[in-house]
């Protein structure tokens, strides 16, 4: 019978066992690293870095997650805040990526090579629209559940996906066939 | 692909286009890079615990004025059957809270039995 989050949490917290520690490590290692991944535009080292700073503060932490939500959403609110304090330290503002992607939707500038690349797409997205999609659609979150890692309202969540989704739908039908 | 792309099309797209990232050693990473955690020992516990207690029954008898001296020649001349089932009580109420505390501090017994505490 496989333990769910909330028993590991609970013999963490009970028992300060570390053994269920590592189990739920690795059961969210690959979601956290790939959102991590995803933010920082695929950059494998910073975001390996950013997942283990993570997880350290979910243990530090632990005592504070009441439940409330899911473990997943918790943590992924923990990455996003590792993610936000690490661009703030590299002066990676959101405003910058407004011009990258002002450069990377110039056809000129896009790869032909990868045409049917969906997450070559989504990196192309400004960071807001790309975090509310990667949460939203690519890990399962529900809008409010997104609203609540972003620490942003509802509205501008729904507003992001749906700008997002939209923009990823032009740009993948612009590279499909004419 | 086309202009025609619904919602769930491309979600379900977006989540098969994202790899699922092998540990290869991150687990590890993290768990030799968590704090050390600073509990007391043990063993501190119990002398703390078992101090106040012997401290608590020193001044309780100090305060009592005779009373509990009293109460326990009283009980020594109660009929050894009665002392015996007294004791025999007394055994079980200790040792029904010291399974509770145990399967409390053993998740396996705690998991197989799925005790909620």
């Amino acid at each position: 019978m496989e333990l769910t989050d909330a028993d590991l949490i609970a013999r963490v917290l009970v028992d300060d066992d570390q053994h269920a520690f590592g189990e739920l490590v690795r059961r969210h290692q690959s979601s956290v690293r790939g959102l991590l991944r995803q933010l920082t535009r695929t950059d494998v080292s910073l975001a390996d870095d950013l997942a283990q700073e993570t997880f350290i503060r979910v243990y530090k932490n632990i005592r504070s997650f009441r439940g409330e939500a899911r473990f997943s959403t918790w943590l992924y609110r923990i990455a996003y805040n590792c993610f936000r304090e690490d661009a703030r330290k590299r002066k990676e503002l959101v405003g910058v990526d407004e011009e990258l992607l002002q450069a990377e939707h110039d056809p000129q500038t896009v790869d032909p090579g990868l045409k049917h690349d969906l997450m070559h797409a989504l990196n192309l997205l400004p960071l807001h629209e790309r975090t509310a999609v990667v949460l939203c659609c690519q890990n399962g979150l529900s809008h409010d559940e997104a609203a609540r890692v972003l620490d942003i309202p509802l509205g501008t969540v729904k507003t992001n996906v749906l700008r997002g989704r939209e923009k990823l739908k032009r740009t993948l039908a612009a590279w499909g066939p004419n | 692909m086309n202009a025609m792309i619904d919602d769930e099309i491309l979600d379900r797209q977006l989540r098969e286009a994202t790899p699922y990232i092998d540990d290869d050693g991150f687990t590890a990473r993290v768990m030799a890079n968590l704090p050390v955690a600073q509990r007391e020992p043990q063993w501190l516990r119990a002398m703390i615990l078992l101090g106040l207690a012997i401290l608590g029954s020193g001044i309780a008898y100090l305060l009592s004025g005779g009373f509990v001296r009293e109460g326990v020649i009283q009980l020594s001349n109660f009929p050894i059957w009665l002392l015996l089932v007294f004791a025999f009580g007394c055994g079980l109420v200790v040792g029904a809270f010291a399974i509770i505390f145990a399967i409390r501090q053993t998740p396996e017994v705690r998991d197989l039995a799925r005790l909620r505490f």
